[in-house]
């Protein structure tokens, strides 16, 4: 059976005034897993992740992390923070410091580690995010692109097991993006549980192995990417498109090119495989 | 703001302890402030002006700039305490007759209100340099380290990268309003510009709960620990200021009036 490392067991939140953020949300992520969660503005994603972090507490339901209820004394929470990173998707209101250097080094430090470990956790982080040289620039300086690696260096400066990123492709520009994506990549091959959300279908497509469709503040659909994208009534119900890479498939196999039983292409170079050379078909 | 901020971070003194440069701007502050004599005040206008234009390179003309505001203020604050009320009309220098009383400037009060300026000029320039030569970050990291209470030190530091965060928030909702005609006249422009800072005040509150939450993301309980980069005093420059200062003082001796 698969390890879980965080689940949310029938978790409830309602935010002060009534409005129900989450109602009766259930799910688990595995460990050292790419998990993508997508669903409309305002379906509760945000709220989600915070209940992942220990920043808020379920009024119904319970959060576990690495299969232990998470409990919310002080000293509790400080070992789930520890363990859960959390980057915010508008890095203006994450980064508090003026100096790259200082704000990277908020999370390490608070973590009580000595002052080497924590300088070369820093460095680590800068030179994984590659603004190695923006070290002493100051934080008002900086671009999106640039505040947003800093938003991840200051997770990855503290490693955590699991990461989690509210919309890391948000407002970044394709070469940003790809950047960020492979940051991912990298912290997942070292054994990182990566939990991203996004509005980009052909990301979380491509790069999750576990998708969550979110909606309304519960859990509307979950499965392997290949399968979510498939199921066509959830993804009208949860007004997503489907990633290019599935309605070219679905065109093609309906046009009878391809042999029946291959699979769904994840990526383009998947795709072009399985694409019959026209030039043998017509002679 | 930013002008003074850009030249913080690219000026030749960036190198240098804080700490020292602080203390020079502090104790020809102290004296300046402590000496009766205009003498010492003018040549630590000179002093801190030329060691801010030609040691640490920022270039003269926004320098001067940067220097007219204060300048301005303080020399609308000296003229008032130039003029004086009195009943008899003779010792002024210029002044009006209205009913009984003459309103007008004295010798005196003339030479009162030029060393009141030039000691606040020239305590207005010692803090110039150190605001010019020294990014708030180590500004900062040297009232840590001097002992100052972590809440006003933690909270000097978010004030000030909120506040560029809050004038690009305050510059994105001034060109939007802008660009659907919120400024094409005076009433209009009042009316946006009001509802640009209640805007932009509800904004400041729901970003210091969006930092309050991303900080304790990352186990913040309440102090603000950050890795400070350390700077090597230099025996030099500590000599260059002890002898500098003790020249002022010197002078300030030898122009006691």
């Amino acid at each position: 059976m698969a390890e879980y490392i965080l689940e949310a067991v029938d978790i409830e939140y309602k935010y002060p005034g009534g409005t129900v953020a989450l109602g009766g949300l259930s799910m688990s992520v595995e460990k050292g897993g790419k998990a993508a969660v997508l669903g409309p503005n305002g379906a509760g994603k945000t709220t989600l992740f915070l209940h992942f972090n220990g920043i808020l507490r379920p009024s119904r339901g319970r959060v576990r992390f690495a299969g232990r209820d998470v409990r919310y004394d002080q000293a509790s929470l400080m070992e789930l923070r520890k363990n859960v990173g959390i980057v915010f998707q508008d890095p203006d209101t994450q980064l508090f410091s003026s100096s790259v250097l200082q704000e990277v080094s908020f999370g390490p430090m608070n973590m009580g580690l000595p002052r080497d470990e924590v300088l070369r956790r820093v460095q680590g982080a800068l030179e994984a995010t590659g603004i190695i040289d923006l070290k002493h620039r100051p934080t008002h300086f900086l671009s999106d692109g640039q505040k947003k690696r800093v938003a991840i260096a200051d997770v990855l400066a503290m490693d955590p097991p699991v990461i989690i990123i509210d919309e890391p492709t948000a407002c970044l520009d394709p070469r940003c993006r790809r950047h960020v994506v492979d940051l991912l990549d990298a912290a997942n091959r070292e054994g990182k549980t990566v939990i991203m959300s996004t509005h980009d279908v052909d990301l979380a497509y491509s790069w999750a192995d576990r998708v969550f469709v979110v909606m309304d503040g519960a859990l509307a659909g979950e499965g392997r990417p290949e399968d979510v994208f498939q199921d066509g009534e959830l993804l009208e119900r949860a007004g997503l498109d489907r990633p290019w890479l599935v309605e070219i498939y679905g065109e093609i196999k309906k046009k009878g090119w391809l042999a029946a039983g291959s699979p769904p292409p994840r990526t383009k170079e998947q795709l072009y495989d399985i694409i019959p050379d026209g030039r043998r078909a017509s002679k | 703001m930013l002008q003074i901020d850009c030249y913080a971070y690219a000026n030749r003194l960036l190198s240098v302890h804080p700490g020292e440069k602080a203390a020079f701007s502090l104790v020809t502050m102290i004296i300046c402030l402590a000496s009766p004599s205009p003498v010492t005040s003018l040549a630590v206008i000179l002093l801190a002006a030329l060691l801010t234009i030609y040691r640490a390179g920022v270039p003269w003309r926004p320098y001067l700039g940067i220097a007219a505001v204060p300048a301005l203020f303080l020399a609308f604050g000296a003229a008032a305490v130039a003029v004086s009320f009195s009943g008899q009309p003779d010792g002024y220098l210029f002044g009006l007759s209205l009913g009984g009383t003459c309103v007008g400037v004295t010798p005196r009060d003339l030479g009162i209100a030029a060393r009141l300026f030039l000691k606040s000029l020239g305590a207005t320039t010692c803090l110039l340099f150190l605001a010019l030569t020294t990014p708030m970050v180590e500004v900062v990291s040297a009232l840590r380290k001097a002992g100052v209470p972590a809440l006003f030190v933690d909270l000097a530091a978010i004030v000030y990268r909120f506040i560029f965060v809050l004038a690009e928030t305050a510059e994105r909702i001034y060109i939007s309003q802008s660009s659907r005609l919120g400024y094409k006249n005076l009433r209009s422009g009042y009316i946006s510009l009001g509802q640009l800072a209640a805007n932009l005040f509800i904004r400041a509150y729901r970003r210091s709960q969006a930092l309050f939450t991303a900080m304790s993301a990352r186990c913040y309980t309440g102090e603000i620990r950050v890795l400070e980069t350390g700077h090597r005093v230099s025996v030099k420059n500590v000599a260059v200021i002890v002898v500098l200062d003790l020249s002022l003082v010197a002078l300030s001796l030898v122009n006691l009036p």
